[in-house]
């Protein structure tokens, strides 16, 4: 048949612009879900920052808290194609023409648009962590800074782990979008090819399976990083007899059994 | 003031909003105290415990601790080094396990060793009968479990006082002895221990001084002999006929 036929074809000529395609789109998704995780994080921690006593400082953080707020809001409610292009020609239009390095721009972009969605993902995390950690964790004197970074935020990360899978996903797939700025991620390989070879449904077609075998086995290798994660089902109890309060009790004869009265 | 008292709070009292929750609340917490805290629902008692280690801001009065006026510190975390408390919902953090759960306030807050804190932690979670479970989680234990574990994390940063809130109101009443009988071999080793209960019959036995709440105040206090065989008030011996 004449569609596989030409499918290999594509594959055994164009291989190595797919490659460096599927190597430019994996590396751009890669990183700015990591630094918009960052972000994300960092926004988080900022906004659940106590209240400041210091009236001088209680205003600066509510400037802060309404700077990321149209940040937020902006990235999340304007296209990520238009955002690269605002933000690439922006780039040059203040700087006489010189346009920022693609590959930079390109991380740049996705990362601050991640950003904009971990932030309320990581905020959605925090809040979902049960206040009672908290104060378990202010009662053995921890700080506030000291019960985020150990308690409240380990356990915001694991919740909020499907959710930046899911990110990371996204990115995949939306990062074709940089094509626009140049950026020669997978699909604007893809247009090259079209563009020389002229077989437009073949090209997509094989392109599309790409997207779909990258974004299928991520999901599952980062389903499993969380079963990992997770740690053991079951744990092991010292020692060979299995002790309660009661038959301790009895053995060091401190008083016991119930004292219900 | 007697070189024996660790926290004396002074007409301390607590409004949510309009609402006045503790009234002129006076009393005393001596080294080797177990004071127990009876009263019905809603009549201030967590809210007391939860001044006493400032979770809530009182909104007037004093707490002297050893003899420093503490309300108005800027470093609550300090003082709570020295005064633990222990939950009604037990609060294990959910992602350390048991030893790491004991070990981190004496790591990160006293920066005592490793190896002291692990010493430490397995010296207290054997004091509750938890030493074979340092490597399970809090999600893999039962409630009375974890109440233990709970202790041993609040005992090993060896505070000078224990404030208990309810300590076994969440439990399966089978599960309820085995952690009393830890609190009361804690009593007899000397620990100085707030506890609001129900536990009448730990009241009666354990305490050295009982104090009985009602609608924000004190309304009585002595041993527990006075308090439950010859109470003086009325709103006590109301209270005592319908628990007993
Ligand atoms: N954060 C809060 N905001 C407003 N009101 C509160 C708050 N916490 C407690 N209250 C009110 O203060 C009063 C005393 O509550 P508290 O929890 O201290 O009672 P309690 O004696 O511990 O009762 P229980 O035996 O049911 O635990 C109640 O009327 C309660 O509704
Ligand atoms: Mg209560």
């Amino acid at each position: 048949m004449d569609l596989f036929k030409n499918i290999g074809e594509i594959i055994s000529k164009y291989y190595i612009w797919l490659l460096e395609g599927v190597g430019y789109t994996l590396l751009v998704s890669l990183i700015s879900t990591i630094i918009g995780l960052i972000i994300g994080i960092l926004i988080g921690i900022y906004r659940t920052l106590p209240a400041p006593k210091n009236k001088f400082l209680r205003v600066l953080k509510k400037i802060g808290d309404v700077i990321l707020s149209v940040y937020i809001e902006v990235f999340r409610g304007t296209p990520m194609m238009v955002q690269a292009m605002v933000i690439f020609w922006g780039f040059a239009l203040l700087n006489d023409g010189k346009t920022l390095n693609v590959i930079f721009s390109g991380m740049l972009i996705v990362s601050i648009n991640t950003g904009a969605y971990m932030a309320e993902i990581v905020r959605g995390g925090i809040i979902s962590v049960d206040k009672g950690q908290t104060e378990g964790a202010a009662a053995i004197g921890m700080t506030h800074f000291q019960t985020m970074m150990r308690v409240v935020l380990p356990q915001a990360l694991r919740n909020i782990m499907p959710s930046v899978a899911n990110e990371f996903v996204i990115n995949i797939k939306d990062t074709s979008v940089l094509n626009v700025i140049g950026f020669t991620e997978l699909f604007f390989q893809a247009k090259s090819i079209v563009s020389s070879n002229l077989l437009t449904f073949e090209t997509y077609l094989l392109v599309a399976a790409i997207y779909f075998v990258l974004t299928f086995t991520i999901t599952r290798i980062l389903r499993l990083i969380e079963k990992k994660m997770d740690g053991d089902k079951n744990y092991v109890v010292l020692g060979s007899q299995n002790m309660d309060a009661n038959a301790y009790a009895r053995e060091k004869n401190i008083g016991g059994g119930k004292q219900n009265g | 003031m007697d070189k024996n008292t660790i926290i004396e709070v002074r007409h301390l009292q607590k409004f949510f909003g309009t609402n006045k929750v503790l009234n002129d609340i006076n009393f005393s917490v001596n080294r080797g105290d177990v004071t127990c805290i009876i009263g019905s629902s809603g009549s201030g008692k967590s809210t007391l415990l939860r001044c006493i280690n400032l979770f809530e801001q009182p909104t007037a009065g004093e707490i002297f601790v050893h003899g420093i006026n503490i309300v108005n510190t800027k470093k609550p975390n300090e003082y709570r080094k020295k005064v633990g408390m222990v939950f009604q919902s037990f609060n294990l953090f959910n992602n350390m396990n048991v030893l790491k759960n004991c070990t981190i306030g004496p790591r990160t807050v006293l920066k005592v060793s490793k190896q002291e804190a692990e010493a430490r932690a397995k010296k207290y979670l054997a004091m509750v009968g938890m030493a074979e479970y340092v490597n399970a989680r809090p999600a893999q234990l039962s409630g009375g479990q974890k109440q233990r574990v709970a202790i041993a994390r609040a005992l090993a940063m060896e505070p000078e006082v224990l404030l208990f809130d309810e300590p076994t109101s969440a439990l399966d009443p089978e599960m309820v002895g085995e952690v009393l009988s830890v609190m009361t071999s804690l009593a007899q080793k000397g620990l100085t221990m707030v506890v609001v209960t129900h536990e009448m019959g730990f009241a009666r036995d354990i305490a050295t001084k009982v104090v009985f709440m009602d609608a924000g105040i004190i309304e009585e206090e002595g041993t527990p002999q006075q308090i439950f065989t010859n109470p003086q008030k009325q709103r006590t011996r109301e209270f005592l006929s319908r628990v007993l």
